[in-house]
């Protein structure tokens, strides 16, 4: 049978950190391959393509959105549970925060901070109707996944889209501070304690102690239900700062931003080891996952042969696919997974309904 | 293990790229930009776009997202900036999120046009205006008080409540409706979300809800043969009256069945052709801002009204003349 | 809900216009019925929505190509079929997370088809509409048919042995298999009828226009999860049946229509329907907490 992964033995950590090698030979690989296939010299002899400094800004800035609630996903993915929520809450976020700007005439920083607080309290209906009435995750997130779009559409009457930012704070979405993009920092920032709370803190334990045995893990002890709570306030709080990156990015807040962000996000967990059934997974992994998208999905936009398809996402999308299913099947050749899925929440018997 | 495979691979495809790389330096590029690739409109635009590029002998690059999606508009043209294109034209998704990647690609020396809608003007050279949307609009609400004889309740499908001219044209419509025909009411606006499938299910329950519905308008391409399916289902073909903005080919079937009256459209494989030419002599300088003219190869002289470039007036398929167009 | 309607609005019931929701929905029911099996089973398959166009669009291109209509719907039958075993393949086979791996075929899949489409309408020749058959009758056909087939499966699904296999190996594998089941060759299964189904599905809404467009099915795959799970059935597996799958649909297609009929304006919509999943899901589990040991 399984071998105990919530206080991880050296060969289990040996294999996680297997899966994260293989996944940084790929990105590196893919990386050169891009520079020396995806750029070139144009007619005005100007160095054009992947190999250029600002294309390499622009796959940080295209992936931050991304990005965030990949991070956001992973603490909550290793307790077991899922959040299909955060892309449609982005979205309600940016118009928020647009609304509280314009129409309530709000300093950008307040209505910044209100889009915050705003956005974790979102995460905390997950969080009540995940814990206080133990639903399944997938289940809570599939509806509040189409009640935060549809509360986004209803305030702006889908019509109304909130622009004329102050450069102040564009300045944020499209400039440069200290040589890098300036959200690339505040990425930065909350990568780092994301990684410090999973991989240095009790917090981060008892996530795998959750994501392993919930049942467990209150019998060890845990206060299962608070830090359940915790990770989908955080996904929340994190969503919302992803929003107000985007508007500040396209410097407009409208309510379709970060349509379908949620699944390119779970891809990126799972490509970075993550285990979909909790218990295992680190940020760094995600990181890499997050990393290995989006620099195939602008490499390949440089690649002669794809513009001449004229179909980069596509091919993108399709590699994403790919890369995943490999990711998935070589995973089984060095580490046993489950075979079936366990269930995402505590085993009490459930009756069968009507 | 798992990258050795994957390394051979991008080797050998590097091989294959590195002779594709040097032929195209040469010409000059244009990028162009539709708000969703797969939508027949734009694949006929690109039918008229690709004809003009090998008339004048330039490269072109057609790529956009397949779902109408203003972000990753912004990604596609940032993409183009560091690939150094010489000119993008551009069906701008949401006129404030896009203009402010195509003032960066002006900024770097790309020259910028728009197509079919429109950026804000500080952020391209000129716009290759296909109508306006008041003639557009005008058309599409004159037309169907000729068909009501200017009294009865009608509704209309667009394709999402999000995407910028869809609702510039319902408000236009809007205001149309309320200014010249007091006697029709607009009863209900539904969005069908660009599926066909969908639009079929918004004009059926539109009938049921509205029984003294007389006519369906619908202002996005797939919405049109969806609402005339389900006309035709609700066997009310002719009581409910149909017309809309839509291609003659996905149409053609239902305009000589009498389920679809009008169909309202300009000849995309004009537009295409029209804006890569603009795009064209925007790059080398021939065409610059004050012009009054265009001398297209194709069309003729084309007037300019300030920095419009105006393709003419939309054209109304019926059953008369849906024959005659392919596209 | 439906007395409610029957208050405000008398009018949603015309039987002209519920035959025509009926058979617009009934190709989602046909889903909805295999999602329930998946779900049952403790899997879950996101990728339903890309199978479905996918199959929709290989039975548009085979009848556009001149191949008769017996000979187009086992073949978009059999594609589903063949997806869906590429999904179990990977699930059973490998062992791996089924949300995962239809993650994957869903992205594959769709991106694929979109490279290959471009999202072009396929125009489809005479005659295949409604399977050729008069409108109504045509109408009356696909409604039977998925409820027909709705009445098997739950039939089959509590009476043969096979059904109680399925719930089997969704309450608790490891028994199942000491019971003699093979729980894997079961998941295999489920995971291609669900194929199957989808293509069946696929091929019933083909034949209800003259045109295919390759985005059918956006979405498909969260409307019947949702559906499934409204209707009462365990995500964690092994409980619920296929009447309260049923009953989750129909409440999910009225709602909106119900909208247009009550005159609420349509950006509510989609706020509207995730609050009612969520009042579903909250409802039930209450239920289950109180009932429950």
């Amino acid at each position: 049978m399984m071998k105990p992964t919530d206080a991880p033995s050296r060969d289990w950590k040996a294999l996680l950190l297997r899966h994260e090698m293989i996944l940084l030979y790929v990105l590196v690989a893919e990386w050169l391959f891009f520079y020396f296939a995806g750029t070139s010299v144009n007619r005005r002899g100007v160095v054009i393509g992947f190999g250029t400094l600002d294309r390499q800004f622009d796959v940080l800035r295209h992936s931050c959105e991304i990005g965030l609630l990949a991070l956001a996903l992973t603490p909550v993915i290793i307790t077991g549970g899922i959040d299909l929520s955060v892309g449609s809450l982005l979205g309600l976020c940016a118009i928020l925060f647009g609304k509280l700007w314009h129409d309530a005439g709000l300093p950008i920083p307040v209505a910044a901070g209100l889009t915050l607080v705003i956005g974790t309290l979102a995460g905390g209906l997950n969080a009540v109707l995940v814990t206080a009435l133990r639903l399944p995750p997938l289940i809570v997130t599939l509806g509040t996944y189409s009640l935060f779009r549809g509360l986004a559409e209803a305030i702006t009457r889908g019509a109304v889209t909130y622009t004329d930012f102050p450069a102040g704070f564009l300045f944020l979405g499209q400039e440069r501070w200290l040589g890098l993009p300036t959200q690339a920092w505040l990425f930065a920032l909350v990568a780092l304690a994301v990684w410090l709370l999973v991989h240095r803190t009790t917090f981060g334990r008892s996530y795998r102690a959750i994501g392993y045995s919930s049942e467990g893990a209150r019998h060890a002890g845990l206060p299962v239900a608070s830090r359940l709570a915790g990770v989908y306030l955080l996904a929340g709080g994190i969503a919302a700062l992803a929003g107000i990156i985007y508007t500040a990015r396209l410097g407009q807040a409208k309510a379709d931003a970060g349509t379908g962000y949620e699944l390119f996000a779970i891809t990126a967990v799972v490509l970075g080891g993550t285990s979909i059934f909790g218990g295992a997974g680190s940020v760094h992994g995600t990181l890499l996952g997050v990393a290995a998208i989006a620099v195939l999905k602008n490499g390949l936009a440089c690649l002669p042969v794809v513009m001449e398809l004229n179909a980069a996402e596509e091919i993108a999308g399709l590699l994403t696919g790919a890369l995943l299913l490999l990711a998935l099947t070589g995973g089984v050749a060095f580490r046993m997974v489950p075979r079936l899925r366990r269930p995402h929440r505590a085993p009490s018997p459930t009756p069968p309904s009507s | 293990m798992k990258n050795s495979p994957l390394t051979r691979l991008l080797a050998a495809a590097a091989l294959v790229l590195a002779s594709t790389l040097s032929a195209a330096e040469s010409q000059l590029i244009v990028a162009m930009l539709p708000k969703s690739k797969g939508n027949a409109y734009f694949v006929s635009c690109k039918a008229g776009a690709d004809r003009a590029a090998r008339d004048l002998g330039v490269k072109l690059l057609f790529d956009g997202p397949t779902d109408s999606n203003a972000a990753k508009q912004n990604e596609i043209v940032e993409n183009w900036i560091t690939l150094g294109v010489d000119v993008i034209a551009v069906a701008a998704e949401n006129r404030e999120g896009i203009s402010t990647a195509l003032r960066k690609a002006r900024k770097q020396g790309i020259q910028v046009v728009t197509y079919d809608a429109d950026a804000q003007p500080d952020a391209r050279s000129f716009f290759v205006n296909q109508a306006t949307p008041q003639g557009i609009a005008h058309t599409l609400m004159d037309d169907a008080a000729r068909l009501l004889n200017g009294e009865g309740e009608f509704a209309i499908i667009l394709a999402t409540l999000t995407a910028a001219n869809q609702r510039e044209w319902q408000q236009l419509i809007e205001k149309r409706w309320k200014e010249k025909y007091p006697k029709m009411k607009l009863v209900a606006v539904r969005p069908c979300d660009d599926l066909k499938d969908k639009a079929q299910s918004e004009a059926t329950a539109l009938m049921s809800a509205h029984p003294n519905l007389k006519l369906i308008m619908a202002i996005c391409s797939p919405a049109v043969p969806g609402a005339a399916e389900a006309v035709k289902q609700a066997g009310k073909t002719g009581k409910v009256k149909v017309i809309g903005l839509g291609l003659p080919s996905e149409n053609r079937r239902y305009v000589k069945e009498g389920v679809t009256d009008t169909v309202v459209l300009w000849k995309t494989e004009d537009l295409g052709y029209l804006t890569i030419e603009a795009a064209v002599a925007v790059a080398k300088g021939t065409l610059k801002p004050g012009a009054k003219t265009f001398p297209s190869r194709k069309l003729g002289a084309i007037e300019i009204q300030g920095d419009n470039i105006l393709l003419g007036k939309p054209f109304a398929f019926t059953k008369e003349n849906i024959d005659q167009f392919n596209f | 809900m439906l007395t409610l309607l029957a208050v405000f609005a008398p009018a949603f019931f015309q039987p002209q216009p519920l035959l025509s929701l009926a058979t617009r929905e009934a190709p989602t029911l046909v889903v909805a019925c295999g999602m329930a099996l998946v779900i049952i089973s403790r899997q879950i398959d996101i990728s339903v929505g890309s199978q479905f166009s996918v199959c929709g669009v290989c039975a548009g291109l085979l009848a556009a190509s001149g191949w008769p209509l017996a000979a187009t719907l086992p073949a978009a039958v059999a594609t589903g079929a063949l997806l869906g075993a590429v999904n179990g393949a990977l699930i059973a086979g490998l062992g791996l997370p089924s949300i995962v791996v239809s993650l994957a075929t869903m992205v594959t899949l769709r991106q694929g088809l979109n490279l290959a489409r471009q999202g072009q309408f396929v125009n489809l020749p005479d005659g295949v509409q409604w399977f050729g058959l008069s409108q109504s009758s045509g109408q009356g056909l696909i409604v039977g048919f998925a409820v027909l087939l709705l009445v098997a499966l739950a039939l089959a699904m509590r009476h043969l042995a096979a059904g109680r296999f399925i719930h089997a190996i969704g309450s608790d594998a490891e028994a199942a298999r000491l019971a003699g089941i093979r729980p894997r060759l079961g998941t295999f299964l489920v995971f291609v009828l669900m194929g199957a189904l989808t293509g069946l599905a696929a091929m019933m809404n083909v034949v209800q226009s003259p045109q295919v467009q390759p985005l059918s099915g956006l979405g498909l795959e969260l409307k019947v999860i949702a559906a499934v799970v409204v209707g009462g059935v365990a995500i964690s597996g092994g409980s619920g049946n296929l009447w309260g799958a049923f009953a989750g649909l129909l409440l999910l297609a009225c709602i909106g229509p119900a909208l247009t009929h009550l005159r609420v304006e349509a950006y509510w919509e989609k706020a509207i329907q995730g609050a009612i999943i969520l009042l579903a899901v909250v409802a039930d589990g209450i239920r289950s907490r109180r009932t429950g040991p």
